[in-house]
């Protein structure tokens, strides 16, 4: 049927209001990366190097990895601020020393337990209906606290030859960590786009009253987004663990705040059903390359979660008052 | 929570645990432990929990709107920076609460004007107000002026000032809640926000006043700790925002909203100190204790069945 009124966008001011729309809708972290890299070749051109930007991918790969766990909770409208804990258990199961296995069954063990954490997360945020948030909360104290409680019978050590190779080898210039983050990323992000339980992810996300009353397997979808998180920050950690050698309490203390920044500066927001992976995953490498520029400002731990903070707060409030307005 | 149960156990939440984990803990310590009923031991306990009640019953105000505040923790601790930092121990406690103020109306602002969720919101101040306060102070030490110690550790009469303290804020919150005109708007808007803004309540000033209230309870609690402690400390306040929350929920406040009172909130701090008091005596890794905590959170949330699923 044709329309009785012209379509904005057959006028020029239309197709450039329209034009304007559709930026303004992109991920806030491709113009932030592009801001970003532009104020640094300015200001700080040798952060721009391919041997540095090499690294500063490195670093963002554990972080990228902990961002796709991340984005699937958050567009099932859950959030999972785990993976400190997450991460703290496989260090020290790996490095302790404190189980004497060979290294496939420790590597096996750690994922194992990630899908235990995930599911019982899980459990209690689909089942008993729990606040996502006060359940991974809570999930970190009681696993940072038996670690800890274990670690002074003994302490964390080095960590097993495989992890080091997956953080620490490099093929030519390019780190294989940014490689193993792509070989995760490229076939989840085809796989939610192509599959049945992609779709339900977005239908969920977007008014979870009318997935719930048009029968769709919630329950089951918010494990196994919650059970990919876990085990996606079981990874991270293999990661971090790998970049330092060996392992420590304070490993992987960040990923939860940064991926939840990472994924709200990606474009995924409560409750719209919308949200890709690319966005995230841009967002992620954003937020390493702006502590990397901040730290050549000599800008310590302080001003890092000044930042942070003041990240995650701005750009949920512009994605909010954008869903305001519509 | 169900209809039927708001019917049996009216907007206080009071029910079977909240009532009966405090006894429980009591005969078991006493059983148990000796030395728990010396006087000695009563004192520690109160001086114990009493910065825990006054942030806890922040966090209740919050928790009747269907709100909640994890960025307690970081205010408390600022607080305890300023206040070694600033050689005017009024200007101090001044400036500390007047940042209380500012961070409680960024997130009453950030939750009820842009509709970000509280969360988010309080997750993000958190982590910007301890960034600030690790640039305001970056390791733990200072002097804490002579005036403060004593108002956090004298006695008068045999009781501990924590005692003052802690009977000063429940009467202070007891009044805002059950006397006030604010208090009632506190109620409507957490049991249905809709229904109250439909029958001509303000919804937003109210939420944004809780958020504010909340805030400044964590830097009074923070002004008492130091002075308790007698010395600055960054990362003070860390264990609270979710010591806070487990509080509430163990004295059978709502977090979903509208359901809770300040004699929950008591209570549910009570237990808390009891536990931690209880495994002090028993000699107990502290790091077990905190993973305890979090058993009891998840326990203390699995019993409140909320209508939606996530966040």
């Amino acid at each position: 049927m044709r329309p009785v009124v012209a379509e904005p966008s057959r006028t020029l001011a239309g197709s450039l209001k329209s034009a304007g729309g559709r930026l303004l809708s992109l991920p806030i972290s491709y113009i932030g990366t592009i801001l970003l890299v532009v104020y640094a070749g300015l200001a700080r051109p040798v952060l721009l190097q391919p041997f540095l930007l090499m690294l500063i991918l490195r670093q963002a790969a554990p972080l990228g990895l902990a961002v796709i766990g991340q984005s699937l909770c958050i567009r099932v409208l859950s959030l999972d601020l785990s993976f400190g804990g997450v991460a703290m258990v496989v260090s020290y199961v790996l490095t302790s020393g404190y189980l004497k296995w060979p290294e496939p069954a420790l590597i096996a063990l750690c994922l194992v337990f990630g899908v235990a954490v995930g599911a019982l997360n899980a459990f209690f945020i689909a089942r008993l209906r729990a606040s996502s948030v006060i359940v991974t909360l809570a999930m970190v104290l009681v696993l940072s606290g038996v670690v800890t409680a274990f670690s002074q019978y003994r302490a964390p050590g080095d960590s097993p030859d495989f992890i080091k190779y997956l953080g620490q080898t490099r093929i030519g210039i390019v780190p294989l960590a940014p490689l193993v983050w792509l070989g995760v990323l490229i076939p989840i992000a085809i796989f939610l786009r192509a599959s049945v339980f992609g779709r339900y992810i977005d239908a969920i996300g977007a008014n979870p009253r009318a997935a719930w009353a048009s029968g769709l397997p919630y329950v089951r979808v918010v494990f196994a987004a919650h059970i990919l998180s876990s085990l996606f920050a079981v990874l991270s950690a293999f990661l971090l663990v790998g970049f330092v050698g060996f392992g420590s309490l304070s490993i992987g203390a960040d990923l939860a705040l940064n991926s939840l920044a990472a994924v709200i500066l990606g474009g995924v927001t409560f409750g719209s059903g919308k949200g890709g992976m690319l966005g995230p995953a841009v967002a992620a490498f954003m937020l390493v390359f702006c502590f990397n520029l901040l730290t050549s400002f000599g800008l310590g731990e302080p001003g890092k979660e000044m930042t942070q903070g003041a990240i995650i707060a701005l750009a949920a409030i512009a994605y909010a008052s954008r869903t305001l307005r519509q | 929570m169900s209809n039927s149960r708001i019917r049996r156990f009216g907007r206080t939440g009071l029910g079977l645990i909240p009532l009966g984990l405090p006894v429980l803990m009591f005969i078991l310590l006493a059983v148990q432990s000796p030395d728990f009923f010396e006087p000695q031991n009563i004192a520690n306990v109160i001086s114990q929990v009493a910065a825990l009640l006054i942030v806890a019953l922040g966090q209740l105000l919050v928790a009747l709107i269907g709100g909640i505040d994890i960025s307690v923790g970081s205010v408390l601790s600022l607080t305890s920076a300023l206040i070694v930092s600033i050689a005017n121990p009024w200007l101090a406690i001044g400036s500390a609460l007047g940042a209380s103020l500012l961070v409680g109306a960024a997130n009453g602002v950030g939750v009820t004007i842009f509709g970000v969720h509280p969360l988010i919101m309080t997750l993000a101040s958190m982590t910007f107000v301890q960034g600030f306060t690790l640039l305001v102070l970056p390791a733990a030490g200072g002097n804490v002026p002579d005036p403060l110690i004593m108002l956090a550790k004298a006695s008068v009469g045999g009781f501990p000032a924590a005692f003052f303290w802690c009977v000063a804020v429940s009467l202070i919150a007891s009044v805002l809640l059950y006397k006030s005109r604010f208090g009632l708007r506190v109620f409507a808007i957490g049991a249905s926000s809709e229904n109250a803004a439909l029958n001509g309540v303000d919804v937003i000033t109210p939420r944004v006043v809780c958020y504010v209230l909340c805030s400044v309870s964590s830097a009074v609690a923070g002004i008492y700790l130091t002075g308790r402690i007698s010395t600055g400390d960054p990362t003070m306040g860390q264990p609270f925002s979710l010591d806070s929350v487990t509080a509430i929920a163990l004295g059978g406040v709502q977090l979903a909203g509208g359901v809770g009172s300040v004699i929950g909130a008591v209570l549910g701090t009570v237990t808390l100190g009891l536990i931690a008091n209880g495994m002090n005596l028993l000699g107990v890794s502290p790091f077990l204790r905190a993973a305890l905590t979090g058993v009891l959170l998840l326990g203390a949330i699995s019993l409140q069945r909320r209508r939606t699923i996530g966040v």
